[in-house]
């Protein structure tokens, strides 16, 4: 399997290239596209609390900062879980013709998924230097936690691959489910502090990495170590396991594509 | 699907379904069964057969993409595959950066491709356009790069899948003389096509599918020729036309000898062919008529004759039968397989009493045709000689 990975780096870096050269030739704006989601939802958000529309407490770092940090995690996370049914979907033809190797689709999934998380980087970059906010050395441990909770959207993600290639109610729920999810994450409220917020702070498998990346950007301080550590240990065998399910359960999904 | 899921989770929790079992679920059913064949080095294997047969599972299997059920698939050395041409084309990219993409898909890495860049783009004969949007390729440029890329794999065993109508007539022929030279060279080539025409410029060998299992594995002429037949015979071609019997008369059967008689199902161009044609009635008919055709599955209607035509009729008495023998002599068809569709008339072509189609199959299987410009080829063998004037 390992081995396989490591072979498929270079269709991987061939595919990632592709994608992206072929995604960004055919637009007029570019890497706009990938700074406007996170923009227009922290627009959006910014907007109805300033209408009073809703309003959840004070957070301790300058507000449109804070969501549209929260904004751009979250899109990674949810990138994170919807990436590997896509690549499976979107390759479909290629999986059931010819032999290559499979974990290359995965690698080509998460450099796009890493690589718009870069490009809005940028955007939250600009974004603090205007509003004056300087990160600290701790900001760089967010890399670590960013990276765990990319991994762990993708194992999820993985994970629920077989079940939604055989039916498509998968994809559909995701795509429905993902939104709810985004409202139980501190993204557009601050983190809870009480029960029974902060037991979702543990249970939301969203939570620990997207709090504790967030906080160590913006204040260079966390309260949700614990949590993301444990996550972390969760995360790394689950991770190892989800590959194995992928590799295993490819052959038995290729049987089953006609195209 | 559920089946799907159960495999899966077979495989997951179980360590795989019971792959030796001979137990179909419901709505199940063996793609291929017991084909057993051997490819050696420097071999050119042309897999035939209708659609469903499973040939293209059994190329899969080889490819290593599924696996079997039961029994196993040796290969020494590894395995390149040119199925469906250009895949992972980006029609946004130029034909330069696709060839890398297209490359590396078929697992030629960068330095392979940047050696033989040049000799891709020439194969192709797309210099001129190799810098622009592959959109602003024609279906035909886009096949003969993708051909061009997978012609640089040199791998011991290559799977060649539906890929041989490529490009016009020139470039087709460079694509057989390069599989000619890899044959040459040692390396192994298993083909699965539908131009038996084309088959015999790179072939050497032909295995035949027929509902899954092996029906012909040999010399290229008679496994075209199965093939030809097994088309020929397939039930789309006995029934699509056949309206229900007439009750007055009918064709019984329609049986193929040779000159001494014997039932035969195979000739040489050049031998008499007899059709033998068995009628019969419920009453007793006369000025009966019978019109045939001969077809190919291949090449459609070949020939049509007619008792009509010879002035000649026949009578039918009540609940007797006959038997009308129509005689090809020297029969000037070359390789292929060949049946009739017979129509039983009266008097008129209005009198219409039955029709039978795909039936009085027969092959040619000899003697070799070549497509290579230096011998005959076609389905007719025609008398002619050549003059040379200065």
């Amino acid at each position: 399997m390992w081995a396989d990975t490591w072979n498929g780096r270079e269709l991987a870096w061939r595919l990632f290239l592709r994608n992206i050269r072929g995604l960004y030739r055919q637009t007029l704006l570019g890497l706009f596209w990938a700074f406007l989601p996170p923009v227009a939802n922290t627009a959006i958000w910014i907007f109805l609390r300033e209408q009073g529309v809703f309003n959840i407490g004070d957070m301790q770092v300058n507000e449109t900062l804070y969501i549209l940090t929260g904004m751009i995690l979250w899109q990674a996370f949810g990138d994170s879980i919807q990436m590997p049914l896509n690549v499976l979907n979107k390759n479909r033809n290629m999986l059931s013709k010819l032999r290559f190797s499979r974990e290359a689709l995965l690698l080509v999934g998460l450099g796009e998924i890493v690589f718009d998380l870069l490009v809005r980087a940028l955007l939250l970059a600009l974004a603090m230097a205007w509003f004056g906010v300087a990160p600290s050395i701790a900001a760089l441990g967010a890399v670590a936690t960013v990276v765990m909770m990319i991994a762990l959207g993708s194992t999820l993600g993985i994970l629920l691959m077989p079940l939604g290639s055989l039916y498509q109610d998968v994809g559909r729920l995701l795509a429905m489910v993902v939104p709810f999810w985004m409202i139980l994450t501190p993204i557009i409220y601050p983190t809870p502090t009480a029960f029974p917020g902060t037991l979702l702070n543990w249970i939301n498998p969203a939570s620990p990495f997207l709090i504790l990346s967030r906080d160590l950007l913006l204040m260079g301080q966390s309260d949700m170590w614990l949590p993301a550590i444990v996550w972390g240990l969760i995360t790394i065998p689950l991770a190892a396991f989800g590959l194995i399910i992928f590799r295993i359960s490819i052959p038995v999904l290729v049987e089953r594509m006609n195209t | 699907m559920r089946y799907g899921l159960v495999d899966l989770g077979r495989e997951i929790v179980g360590g795989g379904r019971d792959r030796t079992s001979e137990d179909l679920r419901p709505g199940e059913f063996f793609a291929v069964k017991d084909a057993s064949f051997q490819v050696r080095a420097g071999e050119c294997v042309g897999l035939l057969g209708p659609n469903g047969a499973g040939k293209s599972t059994m190329l899969k299997m080889i490819n290593g993409l599924i696996l079997p059920n039961a029994g196993c698939i040796t290969i020494n050395g590894n395995v390149g595959a040119m199925i469906e041409l250009g895949t992972g084309f980006n029609p946004v990219l130029s034909g330069r950066e696709n060839i890398y993409i297209n490359a590396a898909v078929l697992g030629l890495g960068k330095k392979e491709v940047d050696r033989c860049m040049e000799s891709i783009v020439e194969f192709a004969e797309l210099a001129h356009v190799i810098d622009e949007p592959v959109k602003t390729y024609s279906s035909g440029m886009k096949m003969r790069l993708g051909f061009s890329i997978g012609a640089n794999l040199r791998p011991q065993l290559l799977l060649i899948d539906e890929v041989l109508a490529v490009g016009d007539v020139a470039f087709r022929m460079k694509c057989f003389a390069h599989l000619r030279e890899l044959v040459k060279s040692g390396i192994s080539i298993i083909l699965v096509t539908h131009a038996v025409s084309m088959l015999n410029r790179v072939a050497n060998r032909a295995i035949v599918f027929g509902d899954g299992n092996i029906i012909h594995d040999g010399d290229l002429e008679t496994g075209c020729t199965v093939y030809e037949e097994t088309m020929g015979a397939s039930d789309r071609v006995k029934h699509a036309a056949d309206p229900e019997p007439a009750t007055k008369a009918r064709i019984i059967k329609a049986e193929v000898v040779d000159e001494s008689g014997e039932l035969c199902k195979e000739f040489q161009t050049g031998e008499t062919v007899r059709v033998k044609v068995t009628l019969t009635a419920t009453e007793s008919l006369d000025r009966m008529n019978l019109f045939a055709a001969l077809c190919s599955p291949v090449h459609g209607r070949v020939a049509a004759v007619s008792t009509a035509s010879h002035e000649i009729d026949f009578s039918i008495r009540k609940d007797k039968t006959v038997c009308v023998t129509l005689i090809f002599e020297k029969i000037p068809l070359l390789l292929g397989a060949f049946h009739f569709n017979i129509s039983l008339y009266g008097p008129t072509s209005l009198d219409f009493y039955h029709r039978a189609s795909g039936i009085g199959n027969f092959r040619i299987v000899g003697p070799p045709i070549r497509s290579d410009g230096r011998g005959i080829e076609g389905i007719t063998k025609l008398p002619y000689r050549w003059t040379i004037e200065d």
